[in-house]
């Protein structure tokens, strides 16, 4: 099982410049990946072809072994008619129960089950967006800043609790947070703009698990080098 | 800012002149100009208005007549008062209920002698000879209509009531006759019933018109009115229209003048085919001049007379208006 | 909001009557022309009862064609939401019939049906489908993405769920548009009142007409319009409390 994609090239209907112009970058092993560039680079409209949610696209995505690709975003919303604990009751397989309640822990939303999404924080509506793609079966899960607006603790614990949880799924993880993705990340796929070449680089993270302490000094290299390489 | 005030002020202008008398506002090569207001749409109804318009009768009086279609929303009396109109066509009912709410209309001549509003049935199918046939028939009324008023009267002059026939509520179409669920319908006998017959006779079906006058019910169809004010402000005007417009009305029932009469229904009346044209021509030639002897246009002041009583009697007006006062022979 | 709507009502029909009646004053005019106060009074008391009673059976037809058209409209919105072939046929279709003029194709339905309950039915519900149509395809064929990519993507997404998700997140849209449309119902019942039925206020206003009795005509639009405005504040009532309710068990 990997992921890789090779020579892509797109552009949108309609629009006069390439977004991706021969674009490769390869993910070889599962785990806390991410997907990492600056604003417009085009991070979302990779993650959408990597899922098949855009055609139209030259080159080739290779997921051998890969049937569930999901891709999450944190503009998501839930329906309004019944409360979160309810919709996600729904689309929870029974398989998955345990998992369920122990995702409504760690994502600290215990007390918050009983509400509709309109009376959630903004914080609260992502992490009930990203619990319910959790609890389906996925291979790979992007997570298009799935975590935006969730407080630092809250968001590392969480992200810990994921790595626990799945060691053999993929994720990629796209954030603008340069120490988060340093921090957690075990593969950092850099996109950078369609004039660079190569348009990706990919950077090794620190891959940061439950109980372990960062080193302060390897933790600033790497972001340094993201920050080159971007 | 100013503009926008200017702008009101001249709408508020425009909007009153058109309330001043429509034709004297202007004259035109000497002609005066007049408004006449009919009752209907072009039709057969209307031969003896159109006639004298196209023939060049009222140019010949020195007047500039224009001659406008009525409809169902179009009531001449209220136009004269408004001034949208200087002579119209009203039915006898209109101008005894105008009278009543003391409109100042005068009338000038009464162009039907016999109303043309009768009821049509099969003779194979029902025998209707005196009044008293029509019971346990089914009868189309328009409720509100003048036919209501007619047969209502009818029945009560045989002394029967509305129980002993069977009504048939009318709208706009036949088809309730066509497919025999009334046994007779209300139609104008000039314009409506050559066209009816043609149809039911092509279906191999004979016709026959149940007339009212002819069982002592005279209600009086179309008439030529004016208002008062015009009466008596322009005397040698009104003279000079009604002659026009009655010498029209008996030229046009000539029978030396029938083709060129068709010729003039026929541009007005684009959508009924020739031959049915001359069956209304005809037709209608026996309401307005029953007889060589009668003048197109005399009152018949007696059913006039009558016209008044039954609307009293049916609670139409609450008072007596006293209509013949205002019949006017010009 | 109902008391504001009907005395708002009775400002508009009052300012009407006093203008007809300046002009009556001002220009002379005969009984006739335009009714006297006391000829509209009379005819009042004379004629409240039966046309109350025929303005109840308008509204009731109405009432009902409204409720009609909106199934109707739902069900051509949700069959006519999709971009196939047939959703676009639907959409042809509906928009041709609103094409032609309900006066051209009454007498047709007159024929069909006879000049009883069901012509007036369906004249209304025609004539007030339309615009409840229009918002419904708006609302039907526009996707909330934020909502439904989770569906999609995870294989749960069937046409009720898009139903219930589009329709859900656009009610004010829907209540305000029903509501509004409650006076095309009642405008489309009188219509088809006035063209051939033998019930109902539409009918009696056409007798009215051939009596050329303008108080008549007079009495009539005010019951019609207070009436409406009844209705209508009660409709947007209802939408406000549908709406309170979602938000109230949030």
């Amino acid at each position: 099982m990997a992921l890789s994609c090779n020579h892509i090239f797109f552009q949108y209907p309609g629009a006069s410049t390439e977004v991706f112009q021969g674009l490769s970058f390869s993910v070889k092993q599962p785990g806390f990946n991410a997907l990492f560039g600056p604003s417009g680079v085009g991070k979302t409209s990779l993650a959408k072809i990597i899922v098949g949610e855009i055609t139209g696209y030259s080159g080739k995505v290779n997921a051998d072994g890969m049937t569930r690709l999901l891709y999450s975003y944190n503009l998501e919303r839930l329906p309004d008619w019944s409360s979160v604990g309810r919709h996600l009751d729904k689309i929870t397989p029974d398989s998955k129960e345990e998992h369920k309640e122990a995702l409504v822990e760690v994502f600290g939303m215990t007390d918050y089950m009983g509400l509709r999404f309109s009376q959630l924080s903004l914080g609260q509506q992502n992490r009930i967006n990203l619990m319910r793609y959790l609890l389906q079966d996925f291979e790979l899960l992007i997570m298009d800043e799935s975590l935006a607006n969730v407080d630092e603790m809250t968001r590392e614990s969480i992200i810990l609790k994921i790595k626990a949880m799945f060691p053999d799924r993929y994720f990629l993880y796209i954030s603008h947070n340069f120490v988060e993705v340093s921090k957690f990340c075990r593969e950092i796929v850099v996109v950078r703009g369609p004039l660079k070449q190569p348009q990706t680089l990919s950077l090794t993270g620190i891959d940061l698990k439950s109980h372990q302490s960062v080193d302060r000094d390897r933790l600033e290299q790497t972001m340094l080098e993201i920050m080159n390489a971007a | 800012m100013k503009k926008i005030w200017t702008g009101f002020l001249f709408v508020i202008l425009l909007t009153a002149a058109q309330f001043l008398p429509a034709g004297l506002l202007a004259a035109e090569g000497g002609k005066e100009q007049l408004t006449y207001r009919l009752k209907w749409l072009f039709n057969v109804s209307v031969m003896g208005d159109l006639y004298a318009g196209e023939m060049g009768f009222f140019e010949g009086a020195n007047l500039d007549v224009t001659v406008k279609e009525g409809g169902p929303e179009r009531d001449a009396i209220r136009e004269l008062e408004l001034g949208y109109a200087d002579f119209g066509v009203a039915s006898a009912d209109q101008v005894i209920r105008a009278l009543s709410k003391g409109s100042p209309v005068v009338v000038l001549a009464q162009l039907f002698q016999v109303n043309p509003l009768q009821w049509i049935y099969r003779p194979d199918r029902v025998e209707i000879t005196q009044v008293k046939d029509l019971k346990a028939k089914t009868v189309g009324v328009t409720f509100g209509g003048n036919d209501e008023t007619i047969m209502r009267t009818l029945l009560a002059s045989q002394g029967l009531s509305e129980g002993d026939v069977r009504i048939y509520s009318v709208r706009y179409d036949y088809t309730p006759f066509y497919r025999r669920k009334a046994d007779l319908w209300p139609v104008y006998v000039n314009s409506q019933g050559p066209i009816i017959s043609w149809k039911l006779k092509r279906a191999g079906e004979r016709v026959a018109f149940f007339d009212p006058s002819a069982h002592g019910v005279k209600f009086v169809a179309n008439s030529v009115v004016t208002s008062v004010r015009m009466v008596r402000e322009h005397p040698d005007t009104v003279k000079r229209f009604m002659q026009a417009l009655l010498q029209g009305w008996e030229a046009a029932f000539k029978p030396e003048n029938s083709k060129a009469a068709l010729e003039v229904l026929s541009k007005y009346d684009r959508d009924t085919p020739r031959p049915i044209l001359e069956k209304q021509l005809a037709m209608t030639r026996k309401l307005v001049k029953p007889a060589d002897s009668v003048d197109i246009g005399t009152f018949d002041r007696e059913a006039w007379q009558q016209t008044e009583r039954i609307m009293l009697e049916q609670q139409q007006i609450k008072a007596p208006v006293g209509v013949d006062k205002v019949l006017i022979q010009f | 909001m109902l008391p504001r709507r009907i005395y708002q009502f009775l400002i508009i029909f009052l300012l009407g009557i006093a203008v007809l009646f300046a002009v009556k004053y001002l220009f002379g005019l005969s009984d006739y022309v335009i009714p006297s106060p006391a000829d509209l009074r009379d005819t009042l008391a004379a004629v409240y009862k039966h046309y109350g009673a025929d303005v109840a059976s308008t509204l009731s037809v109405a009432i009902i064609g409204q409720v009609v058209s909106i199934f109707l409209a739902l069900m051509v919105g949700i069959l006519g939401r999709q971009t196939t072939w047939f959703g676009s046929f639907i959409k042809v279709a509906a928009y041709n019939v609103q094409a032609y003029p309900i006066v051209a194709i009454a007498p047709i339905i007159f024929i069909l049906f006879g000049d009883g309950f069901f012509s007036r039915l369906l004249i209304a519900a025609m004539i007030c489908y339309f615009p409840i149509l229009l918002s419904v395809l708006g609302i039907m064929s526009e996707p909330v993405k934020e909502i439904e990519h989770f569906y999609r993507v995870t294989g749960r997404m069937r046409w009720q769920l898009e139903v219930k998700i589009r329709a859900f997140e656009n009610l004010n849209k829907l209540t305000t548009v029903i509501s509004g449309s409650a006076t095309l119902a009642m405008a489309g019942t009188i219509v088809a009142e006035f063209i051939a039925a033998n019930a109902g206020i539409g009918y009696s206003i056409r007798i009215a007409l051939y009596q050329s009795d303008l108080s008549k005509i007079l009495v009539a639009l005010f019951l019609i319009g207070i009436t409406l405005a009844v209705y209508q504040g009660l409709l947007e009532a209802a939408g406000r409390m549908i709406g309170k309710g979602v938000t109230v068990t949030r």
